[in-house]
């Protein structure tokens, strides 16, 4: 038995899917996507249910990879039944995508969340006339209070059945309908779909493209437009029968000083850099107690062991990538996904967005754009697979190429680790401010470079909240979890290749090769390069190699502060992690990738000699 | 008489019908026209009796059936001709009026059925992109004798400015709006907007963060 989510985005469904599923989440990619879909296990009366939450969408008509990853899987009933989720304080909206669920024909509920929210607004909802209506039955809940969560599963399981609705849509399009379903033999929605010019019938899409223009010149309107605006004619008087509204209760809106320029635009720096100092502050504190604790309980113990050289090496190997993940996982990673977590979950991301998106069109982008920026100053990872957000490709572009250039978690180690620990904090910082002045220039440059057309941002807000406590670390443990596993078993495959290759003695070659650059060009010792080239595999890598190399943990003793500042700020620069380069690959292709790379590591050498020439 | 003067004063007597609650007396015609009195009263004389209107015994105007069929067809004319001038090469709306009142007399139906066409075409999606704000305005905003009423863009609304969308030209981002409950007839009230033009609106109970460009290919009207 599979039940399946779906509804907006932001209506509560996740909260609902986890509550119903705890913790045991499986995160699937769907084939041909970078779409997750999250899928868990739900014992009812001893029956095994598989429970899916959809991507939240606004619409099933559109060209978004999550519209048709939805449609897909209800073309394909990938469910048996569908939990259609509505939020009640936007409930006209919301049945503007129940009104196109539900003429796919498959049995359903649904739910209208968020009802204490709509109760505080003061709105009346009358579910018994709603479920009259539209011929399923519908249940109140509350998903952050935990309200009605128990009675989901039952109601689904005992009456979920079709809707009995019907949208009138506009004649012409209903004898178009009508007309394709003779001649071709196909369903109403799949005729609707041709007739916006979407869907995977080919042949259909033609059939169906001349009799849309036909009704594009007699409307002066396109298809989609008149489609649309039936099923909003519908949703409305749907939602004027059922929804009654008392007076409204004059609340202070936050937004009066949230979204003004002034005081806005200094609040969302204010807040966006005092995450990044708690991240950078908080994590180093952490890794330092975890690094310590690792290495005098777990590594110590083993190199003590005295095992074969080959089998100490290996074994090694993979200590040292489990130390270093969890050195940079739970102290960075964890802490800069609760934080991001609590923005999200306030609302202020979207806000952000808004107030971002001056600054951001004179880089050729949007506000939307920022957040992908945002995320990458976690993980690299996630940012790339959240540039399906931006919508032409001249926008994902630009935005992968400053991506690769956020400083994440691996570099804010490289940052502390080197620079903080050994040359001071502020020369951290100014690390941080060259980087920044790149990005900047980068985006001038490209945006003026990259061809294709600029499109706007269209964000719905997201309502302001107090986040709960409890919501946040479930949201920033699932995060935490894709990273761990998208993280660790590539950590580990690449700490066992490199230990392989300093065992046979590769790596000396390579650095007797890479030495002129290194020595006389960047100023560095000879082992740099191989730290520089470890940080390709992982960037905090660069940092823990150097001091392996070295063979102190005091690099300040080895090294002089140029030569640290240099290094530090080299690796940050320089080439994306393997993790980056893969997802990038599947994002954006081949050509993207290989430019920013190579981009990034010509940037990274330039800057390092010009600090190495200058400094001297 | 002339055809182009017959013309005229069907057309005259049309738009004063349209326009006041009870029909013209030939004193009203010779302020429209500004022809003298006693001339319009022959020039009505010689309609009437071509079958065109009809003088009451009150004295007032009333065009027959022919003669509404006659006034319509020119005031088409003028009003597709208007907007061609305005809309299509830039005129401004006074000189291409006048303009519009000469050609009106020439020009063929054909003609103003293509130019209407061409006019009402709505732009082809993803062909025409950057001029697209010009051929989105159709020939229905000529109607209405509001200067700003033919190009009021979300863009241009102000903070607290409630607005209904006439509009919104065709690139494809529209099917993010259409979904958002943009769509034409829909009720928004603004409320944000920021230096550059960027808006946060009101729409179906939910607020929408949109960029200038979007914003100002949503063309709207205000007072609802």
């Amino acid at each position: 038995m599979k039940i399946a989510l779906l509804g907006n985005p932001g209506v509560g469904k996740s909260l609902i899917f986890n509550q119903l599923t705890g913790l045991g989440v499986e995160v699937n990619k769907y084939p041909g996507s970078t779409v997750t879909l999250e899928s868990g296990n739900v014992c009812y009366k001893k029956d095994k249910i598989e429970l899916i939450d959809l991507p939240g969408v606004y619409s099933l008509d559109g060209n978004s990879e999550e519209e048709v990853l939805v449609r897909r899987f209800l073309e394909k009933n990938g469910a048996d039944i569908i939990i259609a989720v509505l939020d009640a304080t936007k409930l006209e909206r919301n049945l503007y995508l129940l009104a196109q669920v539900a003429e796919y024909s498959q049995p359903m509920i649904a739910l209208v969340n968020r009802i204490d929210d709509a109760e505080a607004e003061g709105l009346l909802i009358d579910t018994g006339r709603l479920a009259e209506i539209i011929g399923i039955d519908v249940l109140f809940t509350a998903a952050s209070l935990g309200k009605n969560i128990d009675r989901i599963l039952p109601l689904a399981l005992s009456s979920a059945r079709e809707p009995a609705l019907f949208i009138p849509y506009d004649h012409h399009v209903e004898a178009a309908t009508r007309t394709l379903e003779k001649t071709m033999g196909t369903p109403r929605y799949k005729n609707l779909l041709a007739l916006q010019d979407e869907g995977d019938e080919l042949a259909l899409r033609d059939a169906a493209s001349s009799i849309a223009r036909e009704i594009e010149q007699r409307h002066r309107m396109s298809v989609s437009q008149i489609i649309a605006t039936n099923r909003h004619n519908f949703a409305r008087t749907v939602a004027a029968e059922v929804v009654k509204k008392s007076p409204e209760k004059r609340q202070f809106d936050l937004d009066r000083i949230l979204t003004r320029a002034f005081p806005g635009i200094p609040l969302l720096c204010l807040i966006l850099f005092s995450l990044l100092l708690t991240v950078f502050v908080i994590g180093s504190w952490m890794e330092a107690i975890i690094v310590q604790t690792f290495t005098t309980y777990i590594i110590n113990p083993f190199m003590t062991l005295a095992l074969p050289p080959l089998l100490q090496r290996l074994g090694f190997s993979v200590l040292v990538a489990l130390e270093a993940g969890l050195g940079i996982a739970f102290p960075f990673v964890f802490t800069f996904y609760v934080g991001l977590s609590i923005l999200e979950d306030t609302g202020y991301m979207t806000r952000a967005a808004f107030l971002a998106d001056r600054a951001m069109h004179r880089i050729g982008l949007h506000g939307e754009a920022l957040i992908p920026m945002v995320i990458g100053f976690g993980c690299t990872v996630p940012a790339v697979l959240s540039l399906r957000l931006l919508k032409t490709r001249r926008e994902k572009t630009i935005a992968a190429f400053l991506i690769t250039m956020v400083p994440c978690s691996a570099r804010t180690v490289v940052i502390a680790g080197i620079v903080a620990a050994f040359v001071g904090i502020f020369w951290a910082f100014s690390i941080y401010l060259i980087v920044f002045i790149l990005i900047i220039i980068t985006a001038v440059v490209l945006s003026r470079m990259t061809p294709g057309d600029q499109f706007g941002m269209i964000v719905e807000m997201s309502p302001l909240k107090m986040p709960r406590t409890r919501f946040v670390l479930q949201k920033s443990w699932l995060r935490i979890k894709e990273f761990l596993f998208i993280a660790m078993p590539l950590l580990i495959a690449t700490s066992i290749v490199l230990g392989l290759f300093q065992y046979f003695g590769i790596i000396d070659v390579f650095q007797q090769v890479f030495a002129p650059i290194t020595v006389s060009l960047l100023g560095l010792p000879e082992y740099a390069s191989t730290a520089l080239l470890f940080g390709i595999f992982r960037k905090e890598l660069a940092f823990e190699t150097l001091a392996v190399l070295a063979g102190t943990a005091d690099l300040g003793s080895v090294m002089t502060s140029v030569q640290l500042y240099t290094f530090a700020l080299v690796s940050v620069l320089f080439i994306p992690c393997i993790s980056t380069i893969a997802v990038l690959y599947r994002q954006m292709g081949a050509k993207i990738t290989i430019l920013a790379s190579l981009y990034t590591v010509v940037l990274g050498m330039m800057i390092g000699v010009l600090i190495n020439i200058l400094m001297k | 008489m002339q055809p182009s003067l017959r013309e005229d004063y069907l057309e005259a007597i049309l738009l004063y019908t349209n326009r006041h609650p009870a029909p013209p007396s030939s004193h009203d015609v010779a302020t429209t026209l500004r022809i003298p009195e006693p001339a319009v009263r022959a020039h009505l004389a010689e309609l009437a009796a071509a079958g065109d209107l009809v003088v009451s015994g009150t004295g007032a105007v009333v065009l027959s059936e022919t003669g509404r069929e006659t006034g319509q067809r020119v005031i088409k004319k003028h009003e597709t001709l208007q907007c061609f001038l305005t809309e299509i090469l830039g005129m401004d709306s006074s000189s291409a009026s006048n303009e519009a009142c000469r050609i009106e007399h020439a020009v063929s139906d054909e003609t103003i059925d293509r130019l209407g066409n061409y006019l009402r075409a709505p732009p082809v999606m993803g062909e025409k992109q950057g001029d697209y704000t010009k051929t989105a305005v159709y020939h229905s905003s000529c109607i209405k004798n509001d200067p700003e009423g033919i190009s009021l863009t979300l863009a241009d609304c102000e903070e607290g400015d409630r607005v209904v969308v006439r509009e919104i030209s065709g690139r494809s981002c529209a099917k993010r709006l259409l979904d958002l409950g943009v769509v034409p007839g829909q009720q928004v009230s603004i409320k944000r907007k920021l230096s550059n033009r960027s808006l946060v609106v009101q729409v179906k109970a939910c607020d929408v963060a949109l960029s200038p460009e979007i914003a100002s290919a949503i063309f709207v009207e205000r007072g609802a």
